[in-house]
């Protein structure tokens, strides 16, 4: 129905999703479309965009850090610190990011200066996060699981915020980490397969 | 009289098309738009959707870019 009205009103590139949500099985966002946001209010400039979302990859790779003693089991452990690495390759790429835009260099530094605390990458807590997914992180595939979650997660935030950046520069800085993450998740999803066989 | 005269033939594909379409594109290249209540929205999407509930959804199209494809569901 909805795709009929779509049609109906200039849009001639319109492709329905039989089954819907109940049907997808990938990985899916949840939280509603302003949680997490807040902490791009200030998306006024590249600067602020790409400061949060470094700020947000470091709360993500303390998250692995701290998993990483928890588990018991060495692949288990192992895996939560190449996860953890690379989150540090995505603050690089970002801060790369921040000169290509701005044409100024930029080291951790300045960055690390500007830490949201507590908060990962989808707008949440390591807390919330592991009451909303109730992990399990007992096998390989299920950390593999878990990261691809969040990275969906994350995904699904860069995009939110980049439609409601009311600065250009931040608005494209976003969608080009998002495009990142989607890569990060598309990485995690090979390794997923390369485990189950 | 034939109903379906009147309506614009619409490409409807499966959820594992739908992934690996997604899957090819650059993320600012496609739309998807998630046309359920906003709280289903909330407990589960696909990452990157935008909500536009039906009953609002005429509300939502101009800030639908028109010369990009859109994925409905």
């Amino acid at each position: 129905m909805a795709a009929q009205l779509l049609s109906g009103q200039g849009f001639n590139n319109i492709i329905n999703v039989a089954g819907g949500f109940n049907a997808w099985t990938s990985e899916a966002a949840f939280l509603a479309e302003e949680k997490g946001l807040a902490l791009f209010d200030g998306v006024t400039s590249v600067e602020n965009a790409l400061a949060v979302a470094y700020s947000l990859e470091a709360g993500l790779k303390d998250f692995y850090d701290s998993m990483a003693v928890k588990v018991d089991s060495d692949p288990a452990r192992q895996l939560f610190h190449q996860l953890s690495q690379i989150e540090v390759k995505h603050q690089d790429r970002i801060l790369e990011q921040y000169t290509e835009l701005t044409g100024k260099p930029v080291t951790r530094d300045t960055f690390e200066a500007r830490q949201v605390p507590e908060v990962l990458e989808g707008g949440l807590t390591t807390e919330e996060y592991a009451n909303l997914l109730m992990p399990a992180y007992d096998t390989v595939q299920d950390i593999i699981e878990l990261a691809m979650s969040i990275e969906a997660q994350a995904l699904d935030l860069y995009l939110r915020a980049s439609e409601k950046a009311k600065n250009e520069a931040g608005k494209k800085a976003l969608i080009q980490i998002a495009n990142e993450e989607k890569a990060h998740l598309a990485r995690l999803g090979r390794l997923m397969e390369e485990t189950l066989t | 009289m034939n109903w379906r005269q009147f309506l614009t033939p619409v490409k409807s594909i499966d959820t594992n098309q739908a992934r690996d379409y997604l899957a090819e594109k650059r993320v600012e290249d496609v739309t998807i738009l998630d046309v359920r209540q906003p709280a289903e929205y909330e407990a589960g999407h696909i990452p990157g959707a935008v909500l536009a509930p039906l009953p609002e959804l005429t509300d939502y199209l101009p800030r639908i870019d028109p010369t990009k494809p859109v994925m409905v569901y």
